[in-house]
């Protein structure tokens, strides 16, 4: 019952042909599948992962894009708003311009044609003047010739004043 | 006494007489073998069957079971001591309940064992730590201790070679005598803890305890 023999060395032979059968059929097999699946697991929680920070990095550049595109836009519509006022001033300016300077062309014909008719009326009168002197010296003085003689000169300086103006 | 007595079951020529146990872990190896291979037959990563999980939960088991004991160097140790612990249980509880004399029984099985022990306690000591600090190790804490310490290395394989032989043989014992005395109904509770509750604890600790040297010498 209690004696060591040979019987200890087969067991032993035993044992390590069993580990290695085991080993090899059984625990290699299983370990195996678990380290994949461990391995498939991890890969999966890194791929999500590295899929998250790519979602967050695009939305960082879409966000930052679509600030800018609407300071640009604010910075452009600022720009049209200003070039349109500038042109605004200047058309106005040069309408006021233009009108000034046609209202002045204006006033400046009327006063030389003014001019001009008083010239004419001034050496009209004259030569009314001149005309009615001549008269007087002439001859006729009496009372009657006189009166028609004054509304004579009236007359034709009334009609000269009226066709000057 | 008949039962008490590992027979001789044949004789070769020249390695001489081949005992019963030798011949029962030839039975429980060839099971095994044939075990493992009917269930890792479809192994699958992504749909693993009802067999595939139990098979799983229990190799996991056992592999978290030793990492905590040993801690990273159970990978390279874990499969022989997953071994030891399934044959054990399988020699401690179903050869019996199948008839066979538990090859436990037998101290040239437990010693064969406890031998393996020793190797291996002593080969991870070494591997971790290198022989110098191997053989320093047995002088501390003080010099004095070395002669206990050197025991250890024997002392350690003895207890659990007996504790295992003499646990089965106990049990094999008890249960023989009661089945003399009462043949019906009592010896099945008996059997129970004798066979599947000892022999499981047995194994358990078998092992448990050859991780726990191990630790102790990889220190």
């Amino acid at each position: 019952m209690i004696s060591i023999d040979l019987n200890l060395v087969w067991t032993i032979i035993n044992i390590i042909v069993l580990y290695l059968l085991l080993k090899h059929f059984l625990i290699g097999p299983v370990t195996n599948i678990m380290d994949r699946r461990r391995q498939m697991i991890e890969d999966g929680f890194k791929n999500a992962q590295a899929a998250q920070d790519d979602a967050d990095r695009l939305k960082q550049e879409y966000e930052a894009a679509l600030s800018g595109a609407k300071q640009e836009s604010v910075q452009i519509v600022e720009d049209a708003r200003k070039s349109a006022r500038a042109e605004y001033d200047r058309i106005v300016n040069e309408a006021g311009q233009k009108a000034g300077s046609m209202i002045e062309a204006a006033k400046e014909s009327v006063r030389t044609e003014r001019e001009q008719t008083m010239k004419e009326l001034k050496s009209q009168i004259a030569g009314l003047a001149a005309a009615s002197a001549a008269r007087i010296i002439g001859g006729h003085a009496d009372e009657k010739g006189n009166s028609a003689l004054y509304d004579q000169f009236l007359k034709e300086a009334g009609e000269g004043n009226g066709n000057a103006d | 006494m008949e039962e008490l007595s590992c027979e001789t079951v044949f004789s070769l020529p020249v390695v001489g007489g081949i005992s019963e146990s030798v011949v029962v872990t030839w039975i429980i190896m060839a099971v095994l073998v044939v075990a493992s291979l009917l269930l890792t037959r479809n192994l699958s990563v992504e749909n693993p069957g009802k067999v595939q999980l139990m098979l799983e939960a229990g190799i996991g088991w056992a592999q978290d079971f030793f990492e905590g004991i040993i801690g990273k160097e159970a990978k390279r140790y874990g499969p022989y001591l997953i071994t030891v612990l399934i044959y054990l249980a399988a020699a401690n509880t179903l050869a019996p309940l199948f008839g066979f004399k538990p090859p436990t029984k037998d101290l040239n099985v437990t010693a064969a064992l406890a031998v393996m022990s020793m190797c291996l306690i002593e080969f991870s000591g070494i591997r971790k730590n290198g022989v110098k600090h191997w053989v320093k190790h047995f002088a501390e804490p003080v010099p004095v201790v070395a002669p206990i310490t050197v025991l250890e290395i024997v002392i350690r394989p003895l207890s659990l070679c007996m504790r295992l032989f003499g646990n089965m043989l106990a049990g094999f014992v008890v249960l023989e005598l009661l089945k003399f005395f009462v043949p019906l109904i009592v010896p099945i509770p008996v059997s129970f803890y004798f066979d599947i509750f000892d022999g499981l604890l047995q194994a358990y600790v078998f092992v448990f305890l050859t991780a726990l040297f191990m630790t102790e010498e990889m220190e």
